[in-house]
């Protein structure tokens, strides 16, 4: 409360040495001892009222970007100072009433609007590129995951959601309730039975009734069961499900974007990523990543084929962060503050992860009975943390939630860099100058 | 006499030509550039625009480099390629120039500021246009006088507003222009003409309001007042075609088309306009401008109400007020409709933006309209209920609000219910499932439809008390009315219970059409019971006047309750609309780089809401205040006797 009426005096000094001054001269001009008082009077509750408003606006200041949840709490002082103001200042009641009442209406939403839970939608997925050629079945399947859910162990979460955003509409898990879109389990095997479908159309792609005969012109129709995986994510429109299609085309016409177009745009190494996970997670053998990606380009023309990003190869043998860049940029290389709150780094109120006060919470984790972990110091905590981040979980977090992988995409000088910056942060302390870790 | 008479008519018919002249001086660039522009300003035929296809044949014949064709993202035809790609943007200064601040914070506020103006100085002049034209075909001459003063009174707060609106529309693409240079370059390399197009309909519009407002008390008789009128029409027709362009804009950053996948123009300007959600975003708008324009002279009117210095301005304004309600409700209602009709164009042009919208990350700003639109109707009815405190006989229905407040609430409570909401994964694990384990079962979209038709049902009784507040039905079969009335009112709630019921025992995608019986039944009892009632009212057994002026201060803060609920409601399905687009500047088309493509939290949101709105009332306030400062025209006395005349206070109501 202290600094919020430093920080108010500070902004409003020129209105109060204003108000004082009128307060001096009207106790000298006014000579009728009723009027004076009145002018008194008057004066103070003026005061009273620009400094509630200058309380208002150093709260509003102060919490701008930190706790917005406190911002209401201005928009109720200006309320309570336009009501005081209307009481006492007749002239323009009216007007102090009615912009009150506004103020109280704004205050009530606004703090219906910070009581609901806060979700935030996070930056973009970085373009990460990846070797997927060189990966054995497994590591592509665990590729796949991450496509699809957003990250390994995920499947079974729901609302768990990837750059490949299938789950919106996709049930994954046998007996799920899947009304927007086909339940995906069991599709390596119905994948072949589709092919039989009357509407299907196998090798007469002109007696379909849908909206798109072919992927592309010549393209042709599937003859196997992966070539019908390919094609239902190349062109969702070719043949649709009955039942599925947009509402009054009579399924001739799926809702279902085409996987490689924006604004999903799969490569095909990522397709035969999400496609391998879809047959290895049934304990089949998936085909092999060309036989896979050769299924991609009979229905995606080499013109349609998107290209995975050239400016960040950190999966591909680089490194996102090398430790000589500024700590916000280290943070923001590394994506941190997608999912944490650090304090002192502009933009880093990520909530999926734990605040990061390390200073304060590691003395205390190593002292959780529940720690099983090999660091005996506040350093080594964060260290271990970054590169395995399962070895523990923060109480209300999930798992498997935080890449396991920072140790080949950070540098070891970018991780002492962060592990330094971290480890400096302690409850109720100033934070440190950004400077002192450029 | 005779002479003079000419000479009337000779002015009469000079200035209905000169009417004409203006009008089609306004269409004529229309008119020209609209065939060009629908090529693409190339020829009919879709060919290259003229200064290519000189080009190549400049080159020589036969030797003229073949045309690059694309094919339209949306429309699916092929056009020569005749723009730039979309610019592939990087987080830098070059491409996002910017202040210590974010810079899409600055760009929100000044957009929404230009909007709420935008939309308030579009949505006077419809008002105007219907209450002059009701004053002129009234046959009650003090009514008649009554309404244009009215009218008058409307257009005089528009105008101030007017200049703002030009003010916050430069701000606006002054902040463009320098934080999102990129971006800015290319929408507007797409519509170049329309933008020119858009200007000089601006200058138009100008001119007719200006003519408007200044020939009132020149053109106030016969045949001249006549003309007056009509220029109003000229005037909505040139405004409303200025939110058509402007939507379209929005339109193609939402669900672009008339370009192909890189972003490059195809030559075809109609495509462009024309997108998926054109439309829906043009009947949504208008009809939500309409509310907020409602809303908005309301409260100008409780202002006056409150400050009145005596009982004929308290008079006047309460009448003012409640005409101003009336319309703004009027045009709520359908609103819901319309916003069904735009959701379902969402779910069409891209599922993922549907659900984004209704079932993911925006989902909570939905129970926030929600509970918004509950807020709306209650607050209608409180006013309406105090209203009837102004009317003998009025308190013959006091009794049985307790009722209605009952169904508003229960309607309130299952209309705000979530079903599907989007969680953390902490959040999920703590409630077992995306869907709470006792709400989850009872949210489902039937029973929330239930529960708003429920109240806009009961919205639709109240204001038929209103119109019976001091009048009893003297027709023959007045008895048999008002059992049929009754009866109808009473099935139509049943059917949506019935309904909404019915919904938890069918699957999702068949509940979704038990919408229909539902809106059907609220809709019936909207046309077919107001009219009734009117049809009953016609000839009726008046117990006193009503005392316009006599209402509790209180319902005036109802109306400044509307007032700002309309202006927040407005900024908050903005925030979602633009929100959608999530991390692309032109949806799947350009990419936002920028350090602010994710969206903020519900609370950030509703913080800045909250600025706009409450900066968006304090520059009106200061406009209302000009307005009541340069206020020349006494008003009417709202109690005027009307010599031989039908009861004065029961013919406002309709």
């Amino acid at each position: 409360m202290g600094e919020l009426i430093t920080e108010a005096i500070s902004i409003g000094w020129p209105a109060f040495a204003f108000l004082t001054g009128l307060l001096v001269y009207c106790q000298v001009r006014i000579t009728d001892p009723v009027q004076r008082k009145n002018a008194l009077f008057k004066t103070g509750i003026g005061m009273l009222c620009v400094f509630l408003a200058f309380i208002a606006i150093a709260n509003y200041k102060n919490n701008f970007y930190g706790e917005s949840r406190l911002l209401p709490v201005s928009l109720v002082m200006i309320t309570c100072l336009t009501y005081i103001m209307g009481i006492y200042f007749t002239n323009i009641g009216a007007l102090m009433k009615i912009g009150g009442a506004m103020f109280f209406v704004a205050a009530a939403l606004s703090g219906y609007g910070n009581w609901l839970p806060q979700v935030e939608g996070g930056f973009p997925p970085p373009e990460v590129k990846l070797d997927f050629q060189s990966m054995t079945q497994q590591q592509l399947a665990d590729e796949g995951e991450k496509i699809i859910f957003g990250g390994l162990g995920q499947s079974k979460v729901q609302g768990a959601i990837g750059k490949g955003q299938c789950p919106l509409c996709h049930g994954f898990n046998q007996g799920f309730l899947s009304e927007r879109a086909p339940n995906l389990w069991g599709i390596p095997d119905r994948s072949h039975e589709r092919l039989k479908h009357e509407l299907y159309y196998m090798d007469n792609p002109t007696a379909r009734p849908t909206v798109q005969k072919e992927a592309f012109d010549g393209s042709g129709t599937a003859t196997n069961g992966q070539e019908y995986i390919a094609e239902s994510h190349a062109c969702p429109s070719c043949f649709v499900v009955p039942g599925f299609g947009v509402k009054g085309t009579n399924d001739t016409e799926s809702p279902m974007p085409r996987i490689h177009k924006p604004p999903i745009s799969l490569t095909l190494g990522e397709l035969a990523a999400v496609d391998t996970w879809l047959y290895v997670r049934q304990g089949m053998e998936a085909p092999t990543y060309d036989e896979i990606e050769v299924s991609y380009e009979k229905f995606v023309p080499e013109a349609d084929r998107p290209q995975a990003s050239e400016g960040d190869d950190a999966a591909a043998g680089g490194v996102l962060a090398t430790g000589e860049e500024p700590i916000t940029d280290l943070f923001m290389k590394a994506g941190c503050p997608a999912c944490h709150t650090i304090p002192g780094i502009e933009g880093a109120t990520g909530k999926v992860g734990p605040l990061l006060l390390e200073g304060s919470n590691a003395p205390q984790r190593l002292k959780d009975p529940a720690y099983k972990g090999h660091a005996q110091s506040t350093r080594e905590y964060i260290t271990e943390s970054i590169l395995n981040p399962s070895m523990y979980v923060v109480q209300d977090f999930p798992d498997n939630q935080m890449p396991k992988d920072f140790g080949q995409k950070l540098s070891a000088g970018a991780v002492n860099k962060i592990v330094d910056y971290l480890s400096s942060l302690k409850q109720g302390q100033e934070l440190p100058a950004l400077e002192a870790f450029n | 006499m005779g002479r003079l008479m000419s000479r009337q008519t000779r002015k009469n018919i000079l200035a209905v030509s000169g009417l004409f002249a203006m009008g089609a001086m306004l269409v004529l660039p229309i008119l020209t550039a609209l065939p060009a522009l629908a090529a693409g300003g190339a020829s009919a035929t879709g060919g290259p625009p003229p200064d290519v296809v000189m080009a190549q044949e400049a080159e020589g014949e036969g030797e003229a480099e073949p045309v690059e064709v694309g094919r339209d993202v949306y429309y699916k035809t092929e056009g020569p390629v005749v723009g730039m790609p979309a610019p592939k943007t990087e987080d830098t200064e070059a491409f996002y120039p910017r202040y210590n601040f974010e810079s899409r914070v600055l760009l929100w506020v000044a957009n929404q500021q230009h909007l709420y103006y935008g939309s308030f100085v579009l949505a006077v002049p419809i008002f105007c246009m219907c209450i002059e034209f009701a004053g002129l075909i009234t046959k009650d001459k003090a009514m008649a006088k009554k309404y244009d003063q009215l009218a008058y009174d409307f257009i005089k707060i528009s105008l101030t507003a007017y200049s703002l609106t030009a003010i916050l529309g430069g701000i606006l693409i002054f902040t463009f222009l320098t934080l999102y240079p990129a971006f800015f370059g290319y929408l507007s390399s797409i519509f170049r003409p329309v933008m020119h197009i858009y200007a000089l309909m601006f200058v138009a519009e100008s001119g007719t309001l200006y003519i408007y407002y200044y020939g009132w008390d020149k053109m106030k008789e016969g045949m001249l007042k006549w003309l007056h009128a009509s220029m109003s029409v000229v005037l909505n027709v040139i405004g409303t075609v200025l939110m058509f362009l402007a939507n379209s804009w929005i339109g193609f950053m939402m669900s672009p088309a008339g370009v192909d996948e890189q972003g490059r123009y195809l030559g075809n300007i109609w495509h462009v306009i024309h997108t998926a959600l054109w439309n829906p975003l043009n009947v949504h708008r208008i009809l939500g401008n309409m509310a907020f324009g409602g809303g908005v002279v309301a409260a100008y009117a409780a202002y006056r109400f409150l400050s009145a210095k005596n009982d004929e301005e308290r008079a006047h304004y309460d009448w003012m007020g409640y005409i101003a309600m009336a319309l703004g409700v009027a045009f709520l209602i359908p609103l819901p409709f319309a916003g069904y009709w735009l959701m379902r164009e969402v779910y069409a042009y891209r599922q993922q933006m549907g659900i984004t919208l209704m079932g993911g990350l925006l989902a909570w700003l939905f129970i926030i309209q929600a509970t918004m639109i509950g807020i709306l109707f209650l607050t209608t009815n409180y006013y309406l209920w105090q209203a009837l405190g102004r009317m003998t006989g009025g308190e013959r229905f006091q009794r049985y609000i307790k009722y209605f407040v009952f169904i508003l609430v229960v309607g309130l409570l299952v209309f705000i219910t979530p079903h599907t909401i989007v969680m953390t994964p902490a959040e999920l694990k703590a409630m077992g499932g995306q869907q709470h384990p006792v709400l989850g079962n009872y949210g489902v979209m039937s029973a929330k439809n239930g529960g708003i038709n429920a109240i806009i049902m009961t919205t639709i009784a109240s204001f038929i008390w209103y119109q019976r507040g001091n009048r009893v039905p003297a027709v023959k079969w007045a008895k048999f009315g008002n059992i049929f009335l009754i009866t109808f009112f009473v099935v139509a709630h049943l059917n949506n219970i019935w309904v909404a019921c019915y919904g938890y025992f069918i699957p999702a995608n068949v509940r979704i059409g038990l919408s229909i019986p539902q809106v059907a039944g609220t809709l019936s009892c909207l046309f077919i019971g107001s009219a009734l009632n009117l049809a009953m009212l016609r000839q009726s057994r008046e117990l006193g006047p009503i005392r316009w002026g006599q209402i509790a201060p209180r319902s005036q803060y109802a109306l400044i309750m509307l007032a700002t609920a309309f202006t927040w409601m407005m900024g908050l399905m903005g925030y979602i609309r633009s929100s959608v687009r999530l991390f692309w500047h032109v949806n799947e088309i350009m990419r936002d780089n920028s350090p602010w493509a994710y969206t903020h939290t519900i609370g950030f949101g509703a913080n800045v809401i909250s600025f706009n709105v409450l900066f968006f009332w304090i520059t009106i306030l200061f406009v209302f205040w000009l307005g009541a400062l340069g206020a020349k025209k006494a008003p009417v006395p709202a109690m005027q006797p009307v010599p031989g005349g039908a009861p004065q206070p029961a013919t406002s109501h309709y």
